[in-house]
Parts: C-alpha cells; sequence; structure tokens
C-alpha cells in the first residue's frame, strides 16, 4: 500500500451563480398555468461554511433548453439558404428523434418501425390532399389519425416479442411499406412519389427564401411540440409508472407487485407517439411537398438510430444533439461525399466504445469516473476507522469525531501492545470482578464501543445456561445478528467468547 | 419464534383485597388464551436458588378469556376540544405557532391544523421531510402545498405563520428566526439565515373534514380500517403559544405575533397559550385556548410542560417567571397510556392473602404473566414489605443495554439477552422508561403502569447485567420471608405516597424492596413521620430515597422525574427545565434539596458497579453490646454473605455509605461494610468535587457498602444495609445463611413491642483495656 499521508490543502471558490433572497422580503412563486408545477425547479440551502441562504436552479437543463433552441432560432435568419434547408430538417428529424426515444427509452419498446409510421402519415395526408383535395390544416388530422391506426396495429405483437424480435417486426414493417408503395399501380409513374402536395408554405415562395424560412419555422415549432410531448409523458402519471417497471431492482415484478399495469402505460404511450409521428409525416410530406418511398429506406432509418446512439437513449436533449451532429455532417459536409457516412460511423463507434450512454451522458458518467477516482485516492490515503485526511473532514458536520477517530486510532496502536496470552488467560479464569490494570484498559475500551454490531450474549430458549454470542443492531427495533452457531454452557465462557471476538477486531483494525 | 404474542397490563398496579383490578390484553394470532391467577414467590431463574415458583389461587376466573389484538397510540399530541367544528371547512385563515423543532424526520411533521392523512383533506402546518416549513391544503381529492426554501435549524425557536385567501387562493409562509442569547442551543453570534416569506397562488382550497379528522397541534389525523383513526406525523419539539384566524394576517401583524405581542383579537378563532393555568403546584394536560370560544386543546400522553418558551431568559424555573414558560415537548414515541380496553375485570375478594399476584395467560407456546401487588383489606401482618412501586415504574422497559454506548461500561459486563425481551422491543409500542432518550435525544420523564411492562415479568432479568431487577429481584425477600415462616403483608410506595404514615403506622417494621430509589415528598414524610413515632424501618437496599419523583394527584399511575445537575442520571433536563409539571417541585436528587438519604435511613448512595458482588466484614462496633444481638450467631470474622443471586454476593450492585456530614444521625453504630470492591465500582458523581484519578474500589475509601443501626424516638429504629444485592443473598444456600440469620435476629426484635433489645447498654464505658 502506497503510505501518501501528506496533508493535501482542500478549499474552492463557488463556481455557480447563487440567489440570496432576503428573508423579510416576499419570495413569489410562480406556476406553470392550470398545473401545480414552478416554472423552473429552484434549490436552496444554507451554505455549511457561510450559513447563508444560496438560491439556485436544481435542474438547469430549461436554461440550457432555452439558450441552444433561442440560439438555433436567432441565428437562422441569417444563415444561408441550404444551411435554413439544414437547420429544417434537423429541427424535423429531432422531433421524429425525441419522440423516438419516447418509444424506446420511456415505454422500452424497441421499435424501428418510427419512420414507416411518418411514412404512412405522411403518404396518407398527401394521398387525401392530391386526390381529393383535403385542404392543408387537414392533413395533419389525417396523418395523426393514419399514425395512430398503424400504431395500434404495430403495438398489439409488442407485449409479446421482446426486443430484438419486435425490433425486427418492425423493420419488415418498414420494408413492406416500402415495398407496397413502391409497387402501387397508381404511383407507378412517379416511382411510389406523392408530387405537388398542398403545403403551409405558398407554391411561389417554395424553395424561395421566405418559404425555407417559413419551413424552419414550422418545423421548429414541430420539434417544441415533440419536445412538449415528451416532457409532459414523462412527468405526467404515465411516465411515472414507467419510471417505476424500469428501476434496475425490482423493475417490472415490482411495478407489478404495487399494482402498477405497465405494459397498459407502454401502449398508451406507443400510441401517443405513434399519433405524433404521424403529424410529421404530414408535415414531412408538406414541408418536400411531394413524399417517396425513400421514407422507409433502411438507409434512412440506421441514420436516424445513428442519432439517438450517438446522442444517448432515453434522453431528450440526447435526441436532439445526436441530431444535431448526424444532420450537419450528413447534410452540412456533402462535399466529403461518402466519407461523411464513414465520419458518422467512426463517431458511432467512438461513442459507444467510450461512452456509458451517448455524448448527453457523459457529464454522469464522468463525474462517477471522478467519484471512483476519488474513492480510489482515499482508499490509499486512508485505513479503515484510521486517520481523516483534510479532504474528508470536509465530511463531517461534527469535527469532534475527526478528534475521535484519531483518540481511538492511537488508543487502539497502544491496546494491542497489552494484548498477551497472559492476559488472554487471565480474562479466562475470570471474565468479571478485578482485573489487573492492563486487563481493566482493554475492557473499558471494549466496553464503550458504539452501539452498532457491539456483541451480546443470547441466553438461548431450551435452558438457563445456554448462551449464544449476538450483535446489535444499533438501532431501536432492529434485533441483533447472531454472530455464530457456537452454544455456552457457562456464562464464563461466553464472556470470554465474546471478548476474543472482540481482541480479534482490535487485532485486525 | 412463535405466532402468538401476548401483552397485558393491570390497572390498578396496586389494588385492595376486596376491590377489582382490570386487565387490558392484547393477543396476536389467538382469540382466546387460558388464564389462571398465580401468586408469585419466587422470580429469579437462577439453579443456584430456588428457582421460579408460582402458586395457582382458586379464584371466580374464567378459565378461558376472550381476546384480541388492540392498538396503542404512541406518540404526545394536543387535541382540539371544537364540538362545533369551528375550525373545520375555514375558508380564509392564518395558522402561527412559536416552535422548537428538535429534530428532522423522513415523514412529515405537523406542526398543527385539522388534516386528514387518508382522505387528503383539510389544512395542515408542518415540516416535511427535507426540513422545510410547509402549508398542505387538500380538497379530498388532489393535496397542494406551499413550502419554504430553507431547512429548519433544530434546536432553535421560530415563529411560524401561514395563511391562504380563499377568495385569490393565495398562501403565504413566514418563518423568523426568534433564537435569542437564551433560549436556543446556539446563540445570536451564529450568521444563520432562516426567515423566509413565500407566496404563491395555490391551486386547491381546502376542504371541509368532518368526522375524518380533528385539529391537532403536533400531529395529523390518520385512519386504517382495523384501527380506525388515530394520530400520525407526529411532531417531535416544543410549541409555544399558538392560534388561529379566520382571515390573512398582514405582515405587521405577523412580525407583531412573533415577537410575542397579544394577538388582535379581529378574527381571532383561537389563541392556545401554555402558559394559561400554569400555578404554584404545576399544570395538567390542558392547553388552554385564551381567544372567544374556549377551544381548549387536550394532550395526550402527557406532552412535557413546564419547558422553557421563546421568551425565556434564564429563569430558574416557572416560579420565576411563568410567562416564560410557555414551552410544550412532544416526543413521537412518548406513551403514558394506552389506553386499551379492559379485557376482564377480575373482583378480589377481601381475604385473598397480600402478596404478588400474576394473571398467567398461555396460548400454545406463547405466555405472560401480568403482575399485580394485593394490599390487604385491612392490615393483618406485623411486618410490612414497602414495595418500590416507583422505581418498577422508573425502570419501566428500559433500552439501556439496546441504545446506551456507556451501558457496558457501567455495568461492567456483557448483557445477556432473551428473545422474549427482543420481541417486545421489536415492536416499540410499549414506551420508554425513565433512563431512555426520546427519539429526538431528551431524556423521558414519564413512565405510566398503563403498558405492558416487560421488565415488572417475574422471570425478567435486566440485559445489562444478567440479573433481576426491581420486582423479580424483590421476590427473592418475599421467598425468604415465606420460608423462614414471617407472616407479612405487602404494601407499595403508591400507597405510602396516598396515605402517607398512616400506610405505615400499623406495622412493627417495614422492610424496603431492593431499589428504593424513586420518592415523592409525601413518601419522604410519611417515612420520617414513621421513624419519629417509633416505627421500625429495615433498608434492606441500595440507592434509595434519591430522585425526587411525582405523581399528579388523581392520577397514580404515571410518575414523573427530571434528572438533573448532579447523580447517576441517564439524562440532563435542559437549563430551566427541572421542575415537575405535575407537582411544580423542584426535581433531581433529594440530596440536593437538602434531605440526603442519610438524614432518613443512615446511609445515602455512593457507588454502582455490577461485575461482581463482594461480602460485608463486621466492624467493631458490632461487638458493642447495644448491637450485638443483630450479629448473634455469626463469628466474629466472619464474611457475611460472601454469596447472592446477584452478581454473587451481598454487598454489591448499588451500595450506600454512611456519613455524618450527609445527616447519618450521630448516634449510628458502623456494624460491617463491605470489601474488596473493583474498580468498576467508581465513586458516585455527586461525590466528585473536582475530578481526580484513584476513585475506584481498589483505591477508595469512600467505595463500600455499610451496614448500621441507629434507634429512633419512642422505640423506633432503623437497621439498614446499604446494597442492593443484600436481599438476593437471602435464597442462596436454601435460604439459610448468615445474612438470613442477621435478618432473623432483626426482624425477632422489631416485631416485638415496647423497648429493643440492646437499648438499656447506654452508660459511659470505663475500662481496663
Amino acid at each position: 500500500m502506497a503510505d501518501d499521508s501528506r496533508y493535501y490543502q482542500v478549499g474552492q471558490r463557488p463556481r455557480e451563480v447563487v440567489l440570496h433572497p432576503a428573508g423579510d422580503e416576499p419570495l413569489r412563486r410562480h406556476r406553470v398555468p392550470f398545473t401545480r408545477r414552478h416554472l423552473v425547479k429552484w434549490r436552496s440551502r444554507a451554505n455549511p461554511k457561510s450559513l447563508r441562504h444560496e438560491r439556485r436552479l436544481s435542474d438547469k437543463r430549461p436554461l440550457w433548453w432555452v439558450l441552444g433552441l433561442g440560439a438555433l432560432l436567432i441565428a437562422t435568419p441569417f444563415l444561408s439558404n441550404s444551411m435554413i434547408t439544414i437547420a429544417a430538417i434537423f429541427c424535423m428529424f429531432a422531433a421524429i428523434n425525441v419522440l423516438w426515444t419516447l418509444v424506446i427509452g420511456t415505454a422500452g419498446i424497441f421499435s424501428l418501425a418510427t419512420l414507416a409510421i411518418v411514412g404512412i402519415g405522411g403518404y396518407a395526408a398527401a394521398g387525401l390532399n392530391v386526390w381529393i383535395a383535403l385542404p392543408w390544416p387537414l392533413m395533419f388530422v389525417v396523418g395523426g389519425l393514419a399514425g395512430l391506426i398503424v400504431g395500434g396495429f404495430l403495438a398489439l405483437p409488442s407485449t409479446r416479442l421482446d426486443g430484438l424480435y419486435y425490433a425486427l417486426l418492425t423493420m419488415g414493417f418498414a420494408e413492406i411499406c416500402r415495398v407496397f408503395v413502391v409497387q402501387l399501380k397508381v404511383l407507378g409513374p412517379t416511382n411510389g412519389s406523392i408530387n405537388s402536395v398542398g403545403s403551409f408554405i405558398p407554391r411561389d415562395w417554395f424553395l424561395q427564401r421566405p418559404g425555407l424560412l417559413m419551413g424552419f419555422g414550422g418545423a421548429f415549432i414541430l420539434l417544441l411540440l415533440s419536445l412538449l410531448v415528451f416532457r409532459i409523458v414523462n412527468s405526467e402519471r404515465l411516465g411515472m409508472r414507467l419510471q417505476t417497471a424500469r428501476e434496475e431492482v425490482g423493475g417490472e415484478a415490482f411495478a407489478e407487485a404495487v399494482g402498477i399495469d405497465y405494459r397498459q402505460a407502454r401502449l398508451y404511450v406507443f400510441l401517443i407517439t405513434s399519433g405524433c409521428l404521424g403529424v410529421i409525416g404530414a408535415f414531412y410530406a408538406m414541408f418536400y411537398m411531394s413524399i417517396s418511398p425513400s421514407i422507409f429506406s433502411l438507409d434512412q432509418l440506421l441514420l436516424l438510430f445513428a442519432m439517438i446512439v450517438i446522442g444517448g437513449l432515453g434522453r431528450s436533449e440526447g435526441a436532439v444533439i445526436g441530431t444535431a451532429i448526424v444532420v450537419l455532417i450528413d447534410k452540412g459536409m456533402l462535399e466529403l461525399g461518402p466519407l461523411r457516412i464513414l465520419l458518422i460511423a467512426a463517431i458511432m463507434l467512438g461513442v459507444t466504445l467510450w461512452t456509458d450512454n451517448g455524448i448527453a451522458g457523459i457529464r454522469d458518467q464522468f463525474r462517477t469516473y471522478r467519484n471512483r477516482k476519488k474513492s480510489e485516492a482515499r482508499a490509499r490515503r486512508t485505513e479503515k476507522g484510521g486517520e481523516v485526511m483534510p479532504e474528508e473532514a470536509i465530511e463531517f458536520t461534527d469535527k469532534q469525531e475527526v478528534y475521535y477517530r484519531r483518540f481511538q486510532k492511537r488508543l487502539r496502536d497502544h491496546l494491542k501492545t497489552l494484548i498477551t496470552d497472559d492476559l488472554i488467560e487471565q480474562h479466562r479464569k475470570a471474565p468479571l470482578g478485578k482485573h489487573s490494570d492492563a486487563l481493566n484498559r482493554v475492557l473499558n475500551y471494549f466496553r464503550r464501543g458504539e452501539m452498532a454490531d457491539k456483541y451480546a450474549i443470547m441466553r438461548q430458549p431450551d435452558g438457563f445456561h445456554k448462551y449464544k454470542v449476538v450483535a446489535f443492531s444499533g438501532e431501536r427495533g432492529a434485533p441483533p445478528r447472531l454472530v455464530d452457531d457456537k452454544t455456552y454452557e457457562d456464562i464464563n465462557d461466553a464472556y470470554h467468547a465474546v471478548f476474543l471476538l472482540r481482541v480479534n477486531d482490535l487485532l485486525e483494525s | 419464534m412463535t405466532n402468538t404474542r401476548i401483552f397485558g397490563y393491570a390497572d390498578p398496579l396496586n389494588p385492595k383485597a376486596g376491590q377489582s383490578v382490570d386487565f387490558m390484553i392484547s393477543v396476536e394470532g389467538r382469540s382466546e388464551v387460558d388464564a389462571k391467577l398465580v401468586r408469585l414467590l419466587h422470580g429469579d431463574e437462577n439453579p443456584d436458588g430456588p428457582g421460579f415458583i408460582e402458586e395457582t389461587v382458586a379464584i371466580d376466573l374464567p378459565t378461558q378469556l376472550a381476546v384480541k389484538r388492540q392498538y396503542t397510540q404512541v406518540g404526545s399530541f394536543a387535541r382540539c376540544d371544537d364540538p362545533d367544528a369551528r375550525l373545520d371547512g375555514l375558508r380564509s385563515f392564518t395558522l402561527f405557532a412559536h416552535v422548537y423543532p428538535t429534530l428532522p424526520k423522513s415523514e412529515r411533521q405537523m406542526i398543527m391544523g385539522r388534516w386528514a392523512i387518508d382522505g387528503n383533506m383539510g389544512y395542515g402546518l408542518g415540516i416535511d421531510p427535507e426540513g422545510h416549513v410547509s402549508l398542505w391544503l387538500g380538497d379530498g381529492d388532489t393535496v397542494d402545498q406551499i413550502t419554504t426554501e430553507i431547512s429548519l435549524m433544530p434546536h432553535a425557536w421560530y415563529f411560524i405563520a401561514a395563511s391562504f385567501d380563499a377568495n385569490t387562493k393565495q398562501a403565504t409562509l413566514h418563518v423568523i428566526n426568534r433564537v435569542t442569547a437564551w433560549n436556543s442551543r446556539i446563540s445570536t453570534v451564529v450568521p444563520f439565515e432562516d426567515d423566509s416569506w413565500i407566496e404563491e397562488t395555490m391551486r386547491v382550497a381546502p376542504s371541509a373534514t368532518g368526522d375524518t379528522a380533528d385539529f391537532k397541534l403536533a400531529a395529523a389525523t390518520a385512519w386504517n380500517p382495523q384501527r380506525g383513526k388515530f394520530a400520525a406525523f407526529l411532531f417531535n419539539g416544543k410549541l409555544d403559544r399558538s392560534g388561529i384566524y379566520d382571515r390573512v394576517l398582514t405582515r405587521d401583524q405577523v412580525t407583531a405575533l412573533s415577537t410575542g405581542e397579544a394577538p388582535p383579537q379581529t378574527g381571532l378563532l383561537a389563541y392556545w397559550d401554555p402558559t394559561d393555568g400554569i400555578s404554584k403546584t404545576g399544570i395538567g394536560d390542558t392547553i388552554t385556548d385564551t381567544g372567544p370560544h374556549g377551544l381548549h386543546m387536550q394532550g395526550i400522553n402527557r406532552p412535557v410542560r413546564l419547558m422553557t418558551g421563546h421568551n425565556w431568559r434564564g429563569a430558574d424555573s416557572f416560579h420565576m417567571a411563568p410567562e416564560t414558560y410557555g414551552g410544550v415537548h412532544f416526543h413521537d414515541d412518548a406513551l403514558t397510556d394506552s389506553n386499551w380496553e379492559v379485557t376482564h375485570t377480575l373482583a378480589l375478594p377481601a381475604d385473598l392473602k397480600s402478596g404478588v399476584y400474576a394473571l398467567h395467560l398461555r396460548a400454545g407456546e406463547a405466555e405472560d404473566h401480568i403482575p399485580f401487588i394485593l394490599r390487604p383489606d385491612t392490615p393483618r401482618a406485623k411486618i410490612g414489605v414497602l414495595l418500590p412501586t416507583f422505581t418498577y415504574l422508573a425502570y419501566g422497559n428500559e433500552h439501556l443495554s439496546y441504545e446506551a454506548p456507556i451501558a457496558q461500561a457501567i455495568v461492567a459486563h456483557t448483557p445477556v439477552i432473551t428473545a422474549e425481551d427482543l420481541e417486545f422491543k421489536k415492536l416499540e409500542e410499549f414506551g420508554l422508561s425513565t433512563y431512555d432518550h426520546h427519539t429526538d435525544g431528551a431524556g423521558c420523564c414519564f413512565s405510566s403502569w398503563r403498558r405492558p411492562i416487560v421488565s415488572l415479568r417475574p422471570k425478567y432479568r435486566m440485559p445489562a447485567m444478567n440479573f433481576p431487577w426491581a420486582l423479580p429481584a424483590d421476590l427473592s425477600l418475599l421467598w425468604w420471608l415465606e420460608h423462614a415462616g414471617y407472616d407479612y403483608d405487602v404494601l407499595t410506595d403508591h400507597d405510602l405516597h396516598a396515605e402517607g404514615v398512616d400506610a405505615l403506622k400499623p406495622y412493627k417494621v417495614i422492610l424496603n424492596g431492593t431499589h428504593p430509589e424513586y420518592y415523592s415528598e409525601e413518601m419522604m414524610d410519611g417515612t420520617e413521620d414513621y421513624l419519629r413515632t417509633g416505627g421500625r424501618v429495615m433498608y434492606l437496599g441500595g440507592n434509595g430515597y434519591y430522585w425526587v419523583t411525582g405523581l399528579r394527584a388523581g392520577e397514580p399511575h404515571c410518575i414523573e422525574v427530571r434528572k438533573l445537575d448532579t447523580g447517576s442520571r441517564a439524562w440532563q433536563a435542559e437549563p430551566g427545565e427541572g421542575h415537575l409539571a405535575c407537582t411544580g417541585e423542584r426535581s433531581g436528587l433529594w440530596r440536593s434539596r437538602g434531605r440526603a438519604p442519610q438524614k432518613i435511613v443512615g446511609l445515602g448512595f455512593t457507588t454502582e458497579g455490577m461485575d461482581a458482588s463482594e461480602h460485608f466484614e463486621r466492624m467493631p462496633d458490632s461487638f458493642h453490646k447495644r448491637v450485638s444481638w443483630i450479629l448473634k450467631g455469626i463469628g466474629d470474622e466472619e464474611t457475611i454473605g460472601d454469596f447472592g443471586l446477584a452478581a454473587g454476593g451481598a454487598a454489591g450492585v448499588e451500595l450506600d455509605r454512611y456519613d455524618l456530614m450527609l445527616g447519618t444521625p450521630p448516634h449510628s453504630m458502623l456494624l460491617a461494610s463491605s470489601w474488596g470492591h473493583s474498580d468498576n465500582y467508581p465513586l458516585v458523581s455527586e461525590e466528585v468535587t473536582y475530578a481526580f484519578p484513584g476513585r475506584g474500589g481498589t483505591q477508595d475509601a469512600q467505595v463500600r457498602g455499610d451496614m448500621i443501626y441507629f434507634t429512633t424516638p419512642s422505640n423506633g429504629a432503623v437497621f439498614a444495609a446499604g446494597s442492593i444485592a443484600w436481599s438476593q443473598a437471602l435464597p442462596c444456600h436454601g435460604g439459610e445463611n448468615n445474612v438470613a440469620t442477621i435478618m432473623r435476629n432483626v426482624l425477632d426484635a422489631f416485631t416485638k413491642d415496647g423497648k429493643l433489645p440492646g437499648s438499656q447498654y447506654t452508660g459511659d464505658e470505663k475500662l481496663w483495656r
């Protein structure tokens, strides 16, 4: 063991902006309308070093979202036309991925039919627009309904098939959709595409700057709406129920035991997202004013999958960050040609190799890593029950404990030198009553120990002089534990057995 | 472990023959138990003595009793008398209280309100698990809350107010720290910023709770189908003045209230002032409402009264400044009355022999002895055995071995526990002893017989030292009296407290139990009066006449003691909180109030140790003809009592010493003293002024037990053997031993009328040697 007993200085300046609310002035808290929720989550504490009241944002994610999305919104009008398109595509794909994250992350259903549902929503909406002149606002409704119906069908096998098989099934479903559309006679002349679809973008502005900006605006709103859906599902009852089913300990079995129908909750989440994906499909058709079978294609699906994997599963920020990276490379670096696909693959490989849960999980991963390093360093620098180092002392509220630790350590070091065969023999002969000074000191140390795990003797019900050694829990109401199975027929033997256990503990400390 | 559990208690603990006694029994796993009445003759199962002996008594008692599980309300709180439901269905309101929290807890703690936990109904002001102040509003479906930002610091006074405006649905919370130089654990030098003023618009308005809840201090109302309604979300800490308005108070009004100003009357519904009703003789369980409607609060499980309030400024007691004693301390583990239904009432025939009895219940493997102490209808014997029931209660259900880290160092033993003990402790339903701490660390000052008490069971051995203690130990004395053929009556501390000297007067001699430690003023006076008027006392115990203890008039089941200043004390009352709420007198040691035990029986506490008991040796005084009759049959250098069921000797456990400076009568004769104690017998703390090393048995001559004799007016006398272990030596060697010889000598003399033996030898000795 490395003997590093240097005293390193600890102490840091505050690195976060905190507020100091005055106690004699009203602090008004605001809520999200029609709910009991607060707009943002604050946390207050008395700073343990200064005892001052400090108020800070407990969950800073809303701040980052506003900054990130706000920057996108403000910057986009100043970008080139192609970049505006990329921004719009980013928003659209991000919206899809956020919803997909709901399916995979929250509901835990490994569905690869996401784009298929988008496509079916898009085809249904576009078809009705083109053939029966459905006005464009109603296309959203049609897309949503189509998504809901398909989602309903796809949901059925999800409870019967597990993980991989369901993924294969849904992938197959996407392929069936593609083949079906391509072989439709009506769409034969256009290779399965529906063109000249009506849109919220006036036809004259299509592919013009104002039209592109409108398209971006629509996609941006779409992203906001999907984030809202994500948030509502996850923080309301539905998401809470599923959260329970996802717990590592107990998980589904526990959820079932406490009366949570998590299967039903999963179905609901699947249906909700399917409807929303259908709406996105309608938007997709309007955005391009056409829709083609490529939406069902495998490469498109896998590109989306790459986004989710790179960003990190189960978190909306992961879905958005992953989308941003992949879309930027895929659409923004067209000049790289096929290399950009390799680049995406490389990033994906790197992320899977070195992160636990994508880019969004890096912060947690870093904290875990730092904590592990900290524990390792402490383990090197301290021995159990020994000296308290400065970096540990900050964790003691009662600083007297720090002294006790050092005192007890030195006391033990001294008492260890008193343990001899003679001393043990002296105790064996007379566990109670007058003892030598050395034995008195050792016994008094033992007797003054803390209650948790302190030894006691338990009289057995089948005889007055039958004893076993137990150890107290130290908690009111919690029974002691049996130390071993030996039975003693003389109380003095039991006293001595406890003494030997304690001597052993002392020498091992 | 068995699935059937039997617990019960008798009320009163000290019935008289010809009266009746109620048994409250709770049984799990059975609906019927076998019952019989037994007289307890010996408790200790130690094979060195006679073992456990009981004698079945034929009496009119069903052989089987129908029983059920009974539930216990643990925790102290106060319930409002509000027959017209004035505090229900409030629209706008303000709640306020002076609060001194003592323990952050993993569940909510209610300060005040009318909150139905089960129905999510009503309103409640409390502290959430993070230590924030919180106002809960419930409409029967949804709960809404407003919470402060900062956790309260334990052991500091705050003023807390919460209001709700029904029109705007705005709720407001005010927390104003009221720490002064005097009233809290910390002082004003601490720069903490705990004040808070929060406003928020709520979504929910509170609904009326109707019968599902009542207005309480320190608790909310819970319900479950087996138990019905009970109190939960119990608060730990002190509450001083509190009240409620049917309107929203302005900030200025709140600030004024926080300083302790009288509340403005407009809209005032109730104002509970714990200082109202404090008299020279203490205060009861009612917290008076001095507001317009008289909605008084009734304390359950004795919230501790006469505690220092938010405005306390160092007064030694409430006698000096009662207006600063508004503190009422609530504990979530207090229990002074299990309040069970009576399972059976047993009529006790007038001719039933006085003694210690028990209702013996059995169901399969499980059994319980529910003891009670029967006094004769009229005194019948010359010998009265005064069983120290105050001490029995003081030690009732003690947790020392389980919870006090220093207990093993005090008793110098590894504890020996049993399965029955664990079963009892596991439930945590039956309250604490005056040796235990509440969950917030405060000492427990009450102990009651209206609850099952495991340490009263006849076979019970105190785990800390593995021998019987109190009642089970005193049975050794009773067994020996039976064995030696003496006729005796038993009576209790409670009888002496109630009747004073009249309780003792009918007897030629009074024998003490092994440990008569807890004494009320009435008991001290009764004993002293008895001795002054020719009574004879055999003080056969250790550490007697020690703690100032009180009973509230008419409520004998619950003793109160405050441990303070000095003495072997399991806890220490906070400054200014040393007076008994039940009598108003100062508690602590009798010695600190001018009545050291030496002034009554000549001996007083000097040392304790539980590792090994030793023997007595004759001292030269014992050869004087005034007293030599006491040691008739004992050799000049014979070791007296080198045997015993309490750690193997007659001199041990807790020992008392002769000391003229503390009031031992100057003509007392030192008959014998104990020798050879280990250093696990240290000199007691009340004797330690300067601390220096070497106050243990091997180095300090004050560490010993004495045996003395002195006469009192009108042919009265005291024989005192100052050792708890004395009576537990009697059953050894079949009850025939030198301790027993001394007992016979004294008893035979003390039960005779007229002059005592040796009383003629009062001349000046003119000696050649």
